[in-house]
């Protein structure tokens, strides 16, 4: 082997690694990570620190824009994550590769040569490894935690040494939590090296040897897990410096204006999202909620704005029971909502701007006539004084949605939410992939809903931005508050805690 | 924002004009291959029906363009909610069939016309409710369900025309309407009847529900994107039967212009042949217009052209029915294919519906 000292302590070393998206985003900067033979490897950050593109960067599926990679004492470029599996680097994503239709034994093989015993290969491979999976079950008829078993099979059967996992706890049941980790143990005494992606500061402190934080596209530190504690870790993950503040003049909550008692609802899956939530909402008053995404937080906001209903529990908008209400009733009553996924969700982004600004009021006295004909006069004073009041630039007011830059398609959304006069603003990540001047415009615009006495619930996972808008702050941790409290009660090394799955004390 | 849209429907405008000179193309390939003369047939197909002065022959344009421009209207206000109504034939049928059991009743002379058009599109808007709300409360697939109801709307129609409604002196069709209940014929000694009026009547109509109603904005939001609509405070569901009744409404209207309104039958003729295939052409006709209704009246006017050409076609240039079939089969589907691939790369985009 032509390696340097280093290559025998690292199988893995990734230099000076920078990715720039071509949209300008700068994912990763100047990155070094380095990975021991025969580890379990955490990779632990918040969203956005840009532990997936560093991931996906090593299993060739995107290319850096600078830095060196050795794998083994040998300087690689991988063009595809084929490649990087020819060389035994293979990653389980978060949304897992698998063809539905298939069984799992078909979805091993797939688009590999016919082997007369891999039938016995695979089977071998499960008593190796103890994941036990039946072949012969198409994966649309298992469970989550099977799929995701499949997929590892998949890789290992692929003669994978070096195996990568994206957050792979994120759907899975505690009992499959721990039977995932019995396996990397297993794994990694059969000399496999695992990187493991994660949030969760239980988990790595769990399973993992050695523990790499990213935050921001950088490396913070690297740790020894034995010597770390989760408040070092913690701090590592979310301390950073405040970049810019809106000034917030004090004022006294009034009345509540949203009442949640013990909500309990379900994802798309069918599984538990958010367990027995409640909280209030005063008027006058911004309610924060962080956490890491997919924590629960969009379940929890579909069900407070009528998209998706609850299991159990109830929702009061003053003092009113509106549990299971559609959305066109909710907004009636004093509901603007600024969704998470503007494009998805806020705008229809092939209909004009005069269009949308409509979308949700449309059946308004303002905007329909005695025979359900639309005012388009009307529509189109009204779309522009949004564009006036809300600095939005758009072409016309006939410009599809689509020909807008993202800031101001958001400007729009909340351009069209906060005219309604709403009683009740729930706002989530309103600031998410907006430059400086729309995020500041924007949470300006908040504070302002606030201090004019109306309520508002703020759903982020930029940890700064509920900080510094927020008079409460609930943290959200796998479908529950790790704990209520206000900013300046809390340290960012208790929030951090808290994001990552311990709970408040006291709380 | 003004010159975009321009360039765009130029290019929609060079779009059809490359599809009709490859169609033309094509088809003139195939009929000189098989021995004629492609530049006389052309002559003579489109000098009997869109390329000329002779009343007759545009009149015969027009009378065939009315059923269609119904049926694209069907298929084009589905597109718009987002679904792939292809009931039109069906619907057509059972509003022809609405329109002869209104024949059959002894009424005051003047009711007939009135009825016949109420109880046909109440007819057709039922069926197409019915895939409609298999579609959007059960996820049936649309055009799985269309397409079977339109083999039972068939199968019951011709039930009805031999056993329940069959004409006492005529066998081979059912009760006529009577004279009081017909649309007045525009041009003497033409097919064209006031069909095409109505036919243009209710396309502007679809044309002001899509873009000047709440219901239309809502369909087409619902079209262009469900789960904003649903964000939006509109019933995706709800919008989308809606657009299945508008359509079955169309297809119904269709249907009984056909028994009001084209001489000389008056009636539903033996395998329901005055009414087959209109459905579908009204499929093509709603790709050639870019599923819009006001793109839809030139489209309709094209290939009812084509139809009233094909005798021409025969007579003048000598050229057998069967290729004159096959000539206008190309041109149609070179026609459509602009709109049909954009239609598709939507669905297929969009994950499918």
């Amino acid at each position: 082997m032509a390696a340097g000292s280093r290559g025998a302590e690292h199988l893995i070393e990734m230099r000076g690694i920078t990715k720039i998206y071509p949209d300008g985003t700068v994912a990763l900067r100047g990155v070094d990570f380095y990975v021991r033979r025969g580890e379990i490897h955490g990779l632990l950050g918040e969203n956005g620190a840009g532990k997936t593109t560093l991931m996906k960067i090593l299993s060739g599926l995107l290319r850096p824009t600078s830095g060196e990679i050795w794998v083994n004492g040998r300087k690689v470029s991988f063009k595809s994550a084929s490649e990087a599996l020819k060389m035994g680097i293979g990653m389980v994503h978060q949304h897992l590769a698998l063809v539905q239709v298939f069984t799992v034994y078909e979805n091993i093989v797939l688009g590999l040569k016919a082997e007369g015993d891999a039938r016995l290969r695979i089977e071998k491979l499960m008593e190796e490894t103890g994941l036990k999976v039946p072949l012969d079950v198409r994966i649309e008829n298992l469970p989550f935690g099977v799929r995701q078993r499949a997929e590892i099979l998949k890789m290992l059967y692929r003669n994978v040494d070096v195996l990568i996992l994206d957050e792979p706890t994120t759907n899975l049941t505690p009992v499959e939590t721990d039977e995932l980790f019995e396996t990397l143990r297993r794994l990694k005494n059969q000399g496999k090296t695992v990187i493991f992606i994660t949030h969760k500061l239980r988990e790595v402190l769990e399973v993992t040897d050695r523990v790499t934080v990213l935050r921001n596209g950088r490396v913070v530190g690297v740790v020894e897990t034995s010597k770390a504690t989760p408040q070092q870790l913690a701090k590592m993950m979310v301390g950073r410096e405040v970049v810019f503040t809106v000034s917030k003049p004090p004022r006294e909550p009034g009345e509540p204006i949203l009442e949640v008692r013990d909500l309990w609802v379900r994802n798309d899956l069918g599984e538990w999202a958010v367990k027995g939530v409640s909280f209030t909402v005063k008027a006058g008053e911004i309610f924060g909620i962080a956490g890491v995404e997919g924590n629960g937080q969009s379940e929890l906001i579909q069900a407070i704005t009528g998209l998706r209903r609850p299991e159990k529990g109830r929702i009061l908008l003053e003092g009113r029971d509106v549990t299971g209400f559609p959305p066109s009733k909710l907004y009636r009553m004093g509901l603007g909502h600024i969704p998470e996924d503007r494009q998805g969700l806020g705008l229809v982004l092939d209909m004009n701007v005069a269009e949308n600004s409509i979308l949700g009021v449309q059946r308004g006295r303002r905007f329909m006539g005695k025979f359900y004909n639309l005012l388009w006069s009307s529509i189109r004073r009204h779309a522009s004084q949004i564009i006036e009041r809300f600095a939005v630039v758009a072409p016309s007011l006939d410009a599809p949605v689509r020909s807008l830059s993202g800031g101001n398609q958001q400007k729009l959304v909340v351009g069209r939410e906060l005219s309604k006069e709403p009683k009740l603003i729930v706002a989530a990540q309103p600031t998410r992939g907006l430059d400086v001047a729309a995020t500041e415009y924007i949470r300006k615009l908040l504070v302002d809903m606030r201090t004019r006495g109306k309520a508002v619930l703020l759903v982020s996972a930029d940890l700064d931005e509920v900080l510094q808008l927020s008079d409460r702050i609930a943290v959200m941790y796998e479908g529950e508050f790790m704990g209520i409290a206000r900013p300046e009660e809390l340290t960012r090394e208790q929030i951090g805690m808290m994001m990552g799955g311990y709970r408040l004390a006291g709380g | 924002m003004e010159r975009q849209k321009l360039i765009e429907s130029l290019y929609r405008f060079a779009e059809i004009m490359v599809a009709l000179i490859a169609g033309f193309a094509i088809s003139g390939v195939i009929m000189w291959l098989g021995g004629y003369d492609p530049i006389k047939a052309y002559r003579a197909m489109l000098g009997t029906s869109i390329l000329t002065t002779d009343p007759y022959n545009l009149a015969m344009t027009l009378s065939f363009s009315a059923p269609i421009m119904f049926t694209a209207i069907t298929f084009a206000v589905g597109v718009r909610a987002g679904v792939f109504n292809i009931g039109a034939e069906g619907q057509m049928y059972v509003g022809a069939l609405g329109a002869v059991l209104v024949a059959a009743m002894s009424l005051p002379g003047p009711l007939y016309l009135p009825l016949a058009i109420l109880f046909g599109s109440l007819l057709g808007a039922l069926w197409g409710a019915i895939a409609g709300v298999l579609k959007a409360y059960k996820g049936v697939n649309e055009v799985v369900s269309t397409i079977m109801l339109n083999w039972i709307a068939f199968w019951v129609v011709e039930y009805t025309r031999v056993d329940l409604l069959p004409n006492p002196r005529d066998p081979s069709k059912t009760i006529e309407m009577p004279e009081p209940g017909r649309l007045p014929i525009l041009l003497k000694g033409t097919e064209l009847t006031a069909s095409i009026v109505l036919a243009v009547v209710v396309t502007l109509l679809s044309y002001y529900l899509l873009w000047h109603t709440v219901l239309g904005y809502e369909i087409r939001a619902t079209g262009m994107n469900p789960r904003a609509a649903r964000y939006g405070g509109i019933n995706p569901e709800r919008a989308v039967l809606w657009s299945f009744i508008i359509g079955g409404i169309a297809a119904g209207l269709a249907g009984v212009c056909e028994i009001a309104g084209r001489p000389p039958h008056y009636a539903i003729t033996t395998g329901l042949s005055n009414l087959f295939g209109y459905g579908f052409d009204g499929i093509t006709v709603s790709l050639i217009g870019a599923n819009h209704p006001l793109g839809i009246i030139p489209a309709a006017i094209f290939v009812g052209g084509l139809t009233a050409g094909a005798r021409g076609m025969q007579i003048v240039a000598g050229v057998p029915l069967e290729m004159v079939k096959a000539v206008q089969g190309v041109i149609i589907i070179a026609l459509a294919v602009p709109g049909l691939l954009r239609l598709l790369k939507t669905r297929l985009t969009r994950g499918g519906g």
